[in-house]
Formats: structure tokens, C-alpha cells, sequence
């Protein structure tokens, strides 16, 4: 079955760079624009794990990090944080709130499938027969 | 336990970078409205880099450095004052972050050059626009011609530029692209003690190259190259904000 990986960002740029970088890899890629999307999207994929970014309207990515550990059947996914806000406080803050993982902004594909392949099995997609 | 969390710890469990020594050093020193102004004077003057953009922030009218009336970092620093320094220090941080994010998310080196000697960007362009409030207050705009922000645009998604089509999707990217920089240099200066938080970005195309005034800000004007891909990015800070 293919690992569900949730990425919660208002960028699409980062949205389609974060399914780019899961393409060989047998996953299945759900996305969110907010916190609040965010939220509503785990209830009901339930993904394997969370990639989510801090900054975001409507609802921040700190936010929505507590409403998913305050719900019983949410609070088990692994999150890996992903974003530009590398302050001290921030991340201690967060760390405190409970993430798996953490990757600053600017990031290199090959770093977010390496922190993710160490929270979830990640298959390579098997090749593709030529048609006949 | 949440209690014995240790930022050190963290950040060599996240392989987090700490910011530069000489960087954080200077933001903290200015940081303090009654820092020393030959203490301040004695960290730029140890970096060449920083004295050029000092002397260059305090001559703005002079097209060379023979030009400059102002020649000393002492001298600047009385000219300008603290908020000159200030500037000077945010400057560092932000023009980092960038060649960072160039770097690594497009695989473009970025080198500074002087925005004096680079050819200012005609008709329409792209410019991104993001503002900054708390303890330091600003604005930082990002400018490229609609060319290089396609190629950007091409590059970070790793698609052929007539694959651009859709709409909006070079100014979201150029718009993460000032995101991401801007908010590393947002987490700088809360970690020198300079809290703030960032608004979202904006961009637009404007004929415009002119460097927005706002009452009471000081500017510094940046430019980077990469191959045909020059950059600018102007910083106007508020440097003393009340809130």
C-alpha cells in the first residue's frame, strides 16, 4: 500500500516541489493550503505523516501542530516540520509541542525524502513495462 | 521532557545552521540603543565587506567610490548614525539568506555586485514585496526582469519555461523565493533579539525600478548575478521601532 504523506503549505511552488521529490517512490500525495484545510485533510486520509510549514493563513502551522496532538486520533502522526522559520524560540517551541523532524527552508529534495524515509518506509515505484 | 530541551541539542538533531558569529555579533550590538559607536565601528571596520557597504549607504549620490565625500567608517557612522549600522547589520542576514536560497533550492550561485555599476532593470518587471513588524520594522523588495523570474520559476520546478504556463505560477514562485529568504532573516534578527514577524508576499509587475520611499526608514540597495539573471533587493528599515 502506498505511504500517504500529507504536505500543508500555502505555497503551491513548495507543494509541487515536495510531490516532485516523492515521484519515484510508491506514495500517494494529499495537500492543504492551511492549518485548518490541513486539519480536515488528516481526519480524513489519516497520512502516514505530515509535512507542514509554519507561516500560512488562516491557520498557522504552530496551530495546527496542537490541535493535532490534542486529537486522540490524529496525534500519533509523525510531523516533520518544513520552513523558513529557524528562530531559537520558534523551534524550541515547537520541539516542545511535539514534531518528528525539522528542515529549514531553503531545502534540497534529496534532504526532505531522507527525513521522511526515516519515519516511513519509502518503496521505489517499481518500472514502468514498455508498451507494446 | 520539554523542560530539558536544549536549543543546541535541537539544532544538531535537525542539523539546523547556526546563524555567522560575526553577523549575530553586530546585530546584537546594534540591536541595544546605546551600543558604543567606536565598538560598532571596530566590527565593521574588521570586515571589508560591511565597511564597503557602510561607505556605500553613506555616499548615495556618488556613482564611484571616487566620488564618495565620506570615506571613513567613523565618519560614516557619525554621518549616519546607529540606524546606518542597524541597516548595515540586517543587510548581512538578508543578502545570506538569499544566495542561500538561490543556491541551494535553483542551483544558482549568486555574487554581489554593485547596484551603482549594474544596469537598472527597464519596462516591465517582476517585484516582490514583503513587510516586516515588531522590534524592527521594514519592508524588502525583491526585482527581476519577467525573463529571469521564468527562468527562476523554470528552475525551482523543474520544468521547461514554455511548461509555465499556468497562471501565477512564476509569481508564486518568485514569491516563495522571497518568502523563504526573508524568513530566515526574520528568525536572525529575533535570535540577535530583534523580534518581529513577517506579512505575506506580494507580487506584481511594475515599470517602476525606483526604490519605494517611506517616511522615517533608512534604505540599502543590494544586486546579485548569476550569469544573465541579475537580481536586486532593496531593504528600508524603520530602525528604532517603538513597538
Amino acid at each position: 500500500m502506498a505511504t500517504k504523506i500529507l504536505t500543508v503549505d500555502d505555497s503551491r511552488t513548495i507543494r509541487l516541489i515536495v510531490t516532485r521529490a516523492f515521484r519515484a517512490y510508491d506514495c500517494a500525495i494529499c495537500e492543504a493550503g492551511n492549518g485548518e484545510e490541513g486539519l480536515a485533510v488528516a481526519a480524513r486520509e489519516k497520512p502516514d505523516v505530515i509535512i507542514l510549514d509554519v507561516t500560512m493563513p488562516v491557520m498557522d502551522g504552530v496551530t495546527m501542530l496542537g490541535k493535532l496532538k490534542e486529537t486522540p486520533e490524529l496525534k500519533a502522526i509523525p510531523v516533520v516540520m518544513l520552513t523558513a522559520e529557524s528562530g531559537r524560540d520558534n523551534i524550541l517551541q515547537i520541539a516542545r509541542i511535539g514534531v518528528r523532524d525539522y528542515l529549514v527552508k531553503p531545502f534540497k529534495e534529496e534532504q526532505l525524502v531522507e527525513k521522511v524515509g526515516r519515519i516511513v518506509s519509502l518503496e521505489k515505484k517499481a518500472a514502468t513495462a514498455p508498451a507494446v | 521532557m520539554a523542560e530539558a530541551l536544549n536549543y543546541q541539542e535541537l539544532a544538531r538533531r535537525y542539523g539546523l545552521e547556526p546563524i555567522p558569529e560575526s553577523v549575530l555579533r553586530l546585530t546584537q550590538i546594534v540591536a541595544k540603543q546605546d551600543a558604543d559607536i567606536q565598538e560598532v565601528a571596530g566590527v565593521i571596520a574588521k570586515d571589508p565587506a560591511l565597511a564597503t557597504r557602510l561607505l556605500r549607504g553613506a555616499n548615495p549620490h556618488a556613482r564611484t567610490e571616487a566620488d564618495y565625500e565620506i570615506r571613513t567608517v567613523d565618519e560614516a557612522l557619525l554621518r549616519n548614525g546607529m540606524g546606518g549600522a542597524l541597516l548595515l547589520a540586517m543587510g548581512t542576514p538578508l543578502a545570506l539568506a538569499l544566495v542561500k536560497t538561490f543556491q541551494t533550492m535553483l542551483s544558482l550561485k549568486l555574487d554581489s555586485i554593485d547596484p551603482n555599476s549594474a544596469v537598472p532593470l527597464a519596462g516591465q518587471h517582476l517585484l516582490g514585496t514583503i513587510g516586516f513588524s515588531g522590534k524592527a520594522a521594514g519592508m524588502v523588495f525583491l526585482r527581476l526582469s519577467l525573463a529571469a523570474a521564468a527562468e527562476v520559476a523554470s528552475r525551482m520546478l523543474g520544468l521547461d519555461p514554455q511548461e509555465l504556463s499556468e497562471p501565477g505560477v512564476v509569481n508564486d514562485t518568485v514569491g516563495e523565493l522571497l518568502n523563504i529568504t526573508t524568513g530566515n532573516f526574520k528568525s536572525n534578527l529575533c535570535d540577535a533579539g530583534l523580534n518581529c514577524r513577517l506579512q505575506p508576499p506580494r507580487v506584481s509587475q511594475t515599470t517602476d525600478f525606483a526604490a519605494p520611499t517611506m517616511a522615517g526608514t533608512m534604505l540599502e540597495r543590494m544586486a546579485f548575478r548569476a550569469g544573465r539573471t541579475v537580481v536586486f533587493v532593496d531593504v528600508r528599515v524603520n530602525p528604532w521601532n517603538d513597538e
